[in-house]
């Protein structure tokens, strides 16, 4: 009886295998990359607002403090952002005719609020706090990056569950003193490792396990 | 969302007889139900993301105002959030002057400053006492709120040399003359409560109790400004011990105290 395979199909055969796994390998890569690239996170991505407000410029020029603006950040869950009246303590007077502010002023006179377009978009089915973390010692900066630089706010990080995940399996690499928290220029290496064992201890930060519950952040 | 359910299934249907049409053996079905769901929970997603309910800041659709955000209609005192306490929440003295009006002293005869500031000069009905204790924890609060909100015109030490005065506002009186040495406390409270001359109001900014430790600040500012003055803070009323306190630090945001809520009126 005749052979049914040529000779070559025992090579064939083993190729094909090695090919397989290597596809799979590369389709579960190019999955992972996909699903952590900025076009499906949105980080690093400049958002357009309906006002063209620079955090450089009020921020890192003007030395405004974070809670000037963003009142709630201590005591709420949300940061909070200010009504038109809060730039109106300034701006009633300088650049009080600017083109650019003209939106501004619109919502003054028509006590319409402006529509800003929202930058940090948590899903809803994760539970987050701005008020414990900054009591526990996570700067503003740790999470949005260098705010005094952006002239147009930027998403710093994924947002996803695994970078939420890396601070809350070990807070100590990310905890500051209290004194720096709204310190946008701190640098993480001004802590040694002591130091950061026992702020974790003075601000009380619960065990891994129950940072890393599920029901800490899916309630 | 019902209904592209029932469509996709359908389709399933369909194709599943296609598929065993043409004689493909049940895994390959299986792997395509697969897919097919996997494609069905990808849709899923982004109702869970962005569920239809309201939080801070969002809009709706709903209210005329388009605002998700409700403001207490004008009038309303929630239960236990009362404030009777005129001395703390006014910074006036029982039967004091206008005791309804909002701005302090239209009855002085103002005068103006070379930066166009009226200059008030008559302080009657405003408490010169602070309706709480005055203690280091308050001063030091005190320091931390008015380097987040007053530094910015008043400069590091009440001369009106703020950056936003450098940035072309007009320039603030400043605190360390006879004038505001001289002032009553209740002057200091009833300027961030309802804003004066060219200042806003900081009512829904500061709530009271965090104004009171600025004014504190403000006093401790004026005697390092003029350390051989004979000021001295008159403090510690102790009737009121039991005046409500601003949050000394960040790790107990209080949640009892009505005094640290700015009345939910924004």
């Amino acid at each position: 009886m005749a052979q049914v395979f040529h000779r070559a199909a025992n090579n064939v055969a083993k190729i094909s295998i090695v090919v397989a796994v290597v596809l799979a390998a590369t389709a579960g890569f190019v999955y992972t990359q996909l699903a952590r690239s900025s076009y499906l996170t949105g980080q690093h991505v400049e958002k357009q607002q309906p006002v063209q407000f620079s955090h450089k410029h009020h921020s890192g020029d003007d030395g405004i403090d974070c809670r000037y603006c963003h009142t709630a950040v201590e005591t709420s869950y949300s940061a909070g952002i200010p009504p038109t009246q809060t730039c109106m303590n300034c701006h009633s007077q300088i650049w009080s005719d600017s083109p650019y502010l003209e939106p501004v002023r619109a919502s003054w006179r028509e006590n319409k609020p402006i529509e800003w377009e929202r930058v940090h978009d948590l899903p809803e089915y994760a539970y987050f706090n701005h008020s414990i973390h900054i009591a526990k010692g996570v700067g503003c900066s740790t999470c949005h990056g260098q705010i005094d630089n952006m002239p147009a706010v930027w998403q710093e990080h994924t947002l996803q569950m695994e970078w939420c995940l890396q601070c809350h399996r070990e807070p100590e690499k990310y905890i500051r003193p209290k004194s720096e928290i709204y310190n946008v220029q701190w640098n993480d290496s001004e802590l040694s490792d002591e130091e950061r064992l026992q702020l974790k201890a003075d601000y009380k930060i619960r065990s891994q396990e129950m940072l890393t519950s599920c029901s800490t952040c899916h309630r | 969302m019902l209904k592209s359910k029932f469509k996709v299934q359908s389709s399933k249907f369909k194709v599943r007889e296609l598929i065993s049409g043409l004689k493909l053996g049940a895994w390959n079905v299986r792997l395509f139900l697969l897919f097919a769901f996997c494609l069905f929970a990808v849709g899923c997603r982004y109702d869970m993301q962005d569920q239809p309910r309201y939080k801070a800041h969002k809009k709706s659709d709903f209210f005329a105002d388009g605002k998700a955000m409700r403001e207490l209609p004008e009038g309303t005192v929630p239960r236990g959030f009362l404030r009777e306490d005129k001395a703390f929440y006014q910074g006036k003295t029982e039967g004091g002057q206008n005791a309804t009006a909002t701005a302090p002293n239209p009855a002085a005869t103002p005068t103006m400053d070379s930066s166009g500031n009226t200059l008030v000069t008559d302080f009657t009905g405003l408490v010169s006492e602070f309706p709480l204790p005055v203690t280091e924890d308050l001063i030091n609060r005190g320091e931390q709120r008015y380097n987040v909100f007053c530094i910015v015109c008043h400069g590091p030490v009440g001369n009106g040399d703020g950056m936003i005065v450098r940035r072309g506002f007009s320039k603030p009186p400043t605190y360390n003359d006879d004038r505001l040495r001289n002032a009553p406390v209740g002057h200091f409270y009833n300027v961030i409560t309802n804003g004066q001359g060219k200042m806003n109001s900081y009512a829904a900014m500061v709530p009271p109790a965090d104004r009171w430790a600025i004014v504190a600040y403000i006093r401790a500012l004026q005697i390092s400004q003029n350390p051989n003055g004979n000021m001295q803070m008159n403090s510690a009323n102790p009737s009121n011990a039991n005046a409500p306190t601003p949050i000394m630090n960040n790790a107990n945001p209080v949640t009892t105290n009505n005094a640290n809520v700015s009345g939910g009126a924004r």
